[in-house]
């Protein structure tokens, strides 16, 4: 039986994809709680896909994946901020046009040129099969998100919070932006090896979602994200050896899985939480036979205002 | 917090004009010195929020300058001159912060690269809570507080931030009566320690309560000066038009032997009223001894 569990382990190619696989999830789930935060899931999502053609070129060109990748991230960040600004779309449809214009055009430069690099690994990732110039790749990347992120947090979550209000004490609110925004490219493009251009977003927000149910603290709410990011990653990509399935769907599962459990049992802010408080309320109603105490909902999350300022 | 030499905020001859093309200030001027309290007032869309923006660098004027001690908006900012209260609508109330985490935000401009507190900077934000009496709540998360606990906290933030200017977005709509009034008496201690708070409202009743100064605007600056000067029935017509209504005592069912003794009742806005020259009547007569007495000799010279 033990021998059976540690048979991953004995191969070189599955401890090196459960080791990177663990580095990602950590990586996209401490940057997930500053994009569920911001409002940028969206923007993961059209980022992950954006980055397909420089994964595509890079490749044919021979040049490190990363940096093409980076490239046609920025490159479309930079075209959703050109049309939103010069037309009246709404953000949703600006994304989803920009987005899918990359996403398309990458589909089309690697069926025109299959044999440089597969699709499959593009669209649904292939850690089991990363090399090791790759590795070396996402390991600098996420060394320089992490330590990004982890001296300059404090800036970017008042960034996240209040915008208006780091402007007001002098911060470069524009540095902040870019910041995160490459960040979030950066991180998107490691992803992109483990679970593949579709389930990137994911990656960078569920882990971030799902520990937003469970505290009100930030700093707990990073601890927790990047455990389960961590967590699902390796254990993820360690099982989809068993099942024979793709390690990205196995790791987003497990995440999704994990996500489904908070959402009925976080202690204040799930299903069953609210259930307990609803009662209480009409139970408390009932007795007092006047009003509904004010707060009765207070722990519920409220839908969130728009972002900006309207004195 | 002694004072050297009193702030002042320039505003010179600022039109602010936005990508659309539309012109939200046309030669906006005023200028207002420490140790006072100033109301910001105007209709929506009268270009309040866009001085706010122009005296907090998110939008740069096309013409004219703003000065805050002396310096542009930019290197005031940088030397924590500035704190701003924002409306409550403007804040997400979910996010994972406590009270404590937003009060030391108004210590990050003193703090270093990382922005981790020092002994200083915990002390001061303590400080600021306990002035608003929130100190009790700091390991609340936000949304977990009423209309006027969230004022407050804000306040406090603005408190630990030390600045000398205070800008306040609506700081009365949706609070309740006590904490407005510690929020007018907390005004006023700041006044006499030299502090400029400009406050926007659309509350024209709470200006003579705790505004020594008004600024009126209309797409520019209509009137600024000394709250009786410029709150005046002309003055405000100008600025409104035909959105405020009126309540007139001679044309009212108010008899003679009612004489002076008719309560005005409104629901949580102050009422606003004026006397027959159209000049303004304060609620009470105590701090306005001077305004009675000057508007007596006035009426005898008659």
């Amino acid at each position: 039986m033990i021998e059976t569990l540690l048979t991953p382990l004995e191969y070189d190619y599955m401890l090196k994809a459960i080791a990177v696989s663990g580095l990602i999830g950590g990586v996209c789930a401490f940057l997930s709680c500053f994009i569920t935060l911001k409002g940028w899931s969206l923007m993961g999502d059209a980022l992950s896909h954006s980055v397909v053609p420089g994964v595509a070129v890079a490749y044919a060109l021979g040049w490190p994946f990363a940096a093409g990748a980076f490239g046609t991230g920025l490159l479309a960040a930079a075209g959703m901020a050109f049309v939103k600004t010069k037309t009246r779309l709404r953000e949703d449809a600006v994304i989803g046009v920009v987005f899918t214009a990359f996403f398309a055009l990458g589909l089309f430069l690697i069926s025109i040129r299959p044999s440089s690099v597969d699709l499959r690994t593009i669209v649904f990732g292939n850690i089991l099969g990363i090399s090791d110039p790759d590795i070396v790749q996402v390991a600098i990347i996420s060394g320089v998100t992490l330590a990004v992120l982890g001296l300059k947090w404090r800036d970017l979550r008042l960034f996240c919070f209040d915008a208006n209000q780091a402007r007001a004490i002098g911060l470069n609110v524009t540095v902040l932006h870019y910041m995160l925004l490459t960040l979030l490219s950066a991180t998107a493009v490691a992803a992109l090896q483990t679970v593949g251009a579709c389930l990137v977003v994911a990656m960078l927000v569920t882990p971030g979602a799902t520990a937003y149910l469970l505290t009100d603290r930030f700093e707990r709410m990073i601890g927790l994200a990047t455990a389960m990011g961590v967590g699902t990653s390796l254990a993820g990509a360690y099982a989809s050896y068993f099942f024979d399935g793709s390690t990205g769907g196995c790791i987003v599962t497990l995440q999704s899985l994990l996500f489904i459990l908070a959402l009925i049992f976080a202690p204040k802010h799930g299903l069953r939480a609210a259930r307990r408080r609803r009662r209480v309320a009409a139970h408390d109603f009932a007795l007092e036979g006047g009003t509904r105490p004010p707060d009765a909902f207070s722990g519920l999350k409220q839908t969130r205002p728009e972002a900006g300022f309207h004195p | 917090m002694s004072t050297p030499s009193p702030i002042e905020l320039q505003v010179n001859d600022v039109t602010v004009s936005y990508a659309n093309g539309m012109v939200a200030l046309r030669d906006a001027s005023f200028r207002l010195t420490g140790g006072a309290i100033c109301g910001l007032v105007g209709v929506n869309g009268s270009g309040k929020s866009t001085l706010f923006k122009a005296i907090m660098d998110f939008v740069r004027p096309a013409r004219g300058t703003v000065l805050i001690g002396g310096r542009p908006v930019r290197a005031a900012l940088k030397a924590n001159l500035v704190a701003y209260v924002p409306q409550a609508e403007e804040v997400d109330w979910t996010f994972p912060v406590s009270v404590w985490d937003v009060v030391l935000m108004g210590r990050y401009g003193y703090m270093n690269f990382l922005r981790r507190p020092g002994a200083e900077d915990r002390s001061i934000a303590e400080e600021s809570l306990a002035r608003v009496g929130m100190l009790d709540f700091r390991e609340r998360q936000i949304g977990e507080l009423s209309g006027g606990q969230k004022k407050r906290v804000f306040l406090a933030r603005a408190l630990a931030q030390r600045s000398r200017v205070i800008l306040l977005d609506e700081p009365f709509t949706g609070v309740d009566v006590t904490t407005e009034t510690t929020i007018i008496e907390l005004l006023r201690e700041l006044r006499a320690a030299g502090h400029l708070m400009l406050v926007s409202t659309h509350n024209l009743g709470s200006v003579p309560e705790f505004c020594d100064q008004v600024v009126l605007i209309n797409r520019t600056v209509l009137a600024a000066g000394p709250t009786e000067e410029v709150f005046t029935e002309a003055n405000l017509a100008r600025a409104f038009g035909g959105v405020l209504r009126h309540f007139r005592f001679d044309e009212s069912t108010v008899q003679k032997h009612d004489g002076k003794a008719v309560t005005l009742l409104t629901d949580d806005e102050r009422p606003l009223v004026f006397g027959k020259d159209g000049h303004l009547e304060y609620s009470r007569r105590a701090g306005h001894e001077q305004v009675v007495e000057q508007r007596a000799e006035t009426e005898d010279d008659k």
